[in-house]
């Protein structure tokens, strides 16, 4: 019972505490250029209205690929530049693709309906992980770039400030090779 | 006889490698946590001491079974944030990593390797347990501004002080270096 009650407390208290450490590495803008360029593993994932999306939906338009998780405290902080981001762009050049790891719908529509920017991007779940094995994703958040052909041409290992100017720059070379 | 003084040799060359990284500590004023931050020749480390309730709290809500919440809780456990600082490629494997536990003179024991990710996983997936984050990848190639943060784990009971000897590369080239004195987390902040 006294587990139980330390538990929860834990739970409601201890995280928040402990996260505002978590927190504190400020966000860059550096975006790595892959080595070899290779084409990026299709997949087909539910939305939030479970609808399946497959990556080849989007040949043709650059796209932003993310890994993240609600728990995971720079996945958090970069969302709201992804969303920014995302409403720079026209929706038939550029598309940002969210794909969450082992979490279910409840849980990432509460946790979105907290952010300071409500995300209008799509959200994809990857409840079993083998996609971001797919892609090598050792940690969260790890962003891949993918050019119109469907292959990666930058990533990015941990969180970004992803509406930075520089960040456009490169979208923007993509979007008008 | 010849074991020891090999023991004591290794210590002797890890002392004579290491880098003179500048370490900082923190302590955070609600909690009274400590943080240990070392910048040394483009590698950044944060080691933020993680109390055995939020390593239970993070555990439970992964539905993780209780025998293994409390094995998880058992250890001695750091959120880490490592960074790469440099204007190069950056690459560390945790494997390469080594604690070094002090008694209670302050007296350094044996060199033991820090417990990976993929030993965790590898535990883990015997208890039927699939959910694989959280804690520091085994290994990172960063590029320039890259980084990553998870759990390192030591295991050590609470409040135990020790060494981290840590390595890692800059464009292939090998780097060593040792935080001192770091200090497990007590049971709860009421031990503080």
């Amino acid at each position: 019972m006294k587990f139980k009650k330390n538990l929860l407390a834990a739970m409601l208290l201890i995280p928040t505490v402990v996260l505002a450490d978590w927190q504190q590495p400020e966000l860059s803008h550096d975006l790595t250029k892959v080595n070899k360029v290779i084409p990026a593993a299709d997949f087909e994932l539910p939305n939030m209205d479970e609808e399946k999306k497959k990556l080849s939906d989007y040949k043709g338009k650059v796209v932003l690929l993310n890994f993240w998780a609600t728990w995971c405290p720079p996945c958090v902080r970069e969302m709201p530049s992804m969303e920014r981001l995302h409403q720079q762009f026209d929706a038939d050049n550029f598309k940002v693709i969210a794909i969450n790891q082992m979490e279910d719908s409840d849980q990432v529509f509460a946790f979105t309906g907290q952010l300071e920017i409500d995300p209008t991007f799509e959200i994809l779940f990857d409840s079993s992980s083998e996609v971001s094995q797919d892609y090598a994703v050792r940690g969260l958040p790890t962003t891949y770039l993918i050019d119109k052909k469907g292959k990666i041409r930058y990533r990015a290992i941990g969180g970004r400030e992803f509406n930075h100017p520089e960040v456009v720059k490169v979208i923007n070379s993509l979007i008008e090779e | 006889m010849i074991v020891k003084f090999l023991q004591v040799l290794t210590l002797l060359f890890l002392s004579a490698a290491a880098s003179a990284g500048e370490v900082s500590v923190h302590k955070n004023e609600t909690t009274g946590l400590l943080t240990w931050t070392v910048k040394d020749n483009g590698f950044t480390l944060e080691l933020i001491q993680l109390l055995p309730d939020f390593i239970r709290a993070i555990y439970a809500k992964h539905n993780f079974p209780p025998d293994e919440i409390e094995r998880a809780a058992s250890y001695c456990m750091f959120g880490s944030i490592l960074k790469n600082t440099s204007k190069t490629n950056m690459s560390y494997r945790v494997a390469d990593w080594r604690y070094v536990p002090k008694n209670q003179k302050g007296e350094a024991g044996e060199a033991l390797p820090v417990k990976t990710k993929t030993q965790w996983l590898e535990e883990w997936k015997k208890a039927g347990i699939i959910f694989s984050w959280t804690l520091l990848p085994d290994s990172g190639d960063f590029a320039v501004g890259d980084w990553q943060q998870g759990f390192t784990t030591i295991k050590l009971p609470r409040e135990s002080e020790f060494d981290l000897i840590y390595k890692w590369k800059l464009d292939g080239v090998a780097h060593t270096g040792t935080i001192e004195n770091l200090k497990c987390a007590p049971e709860s902040l009421s031990d503080l």
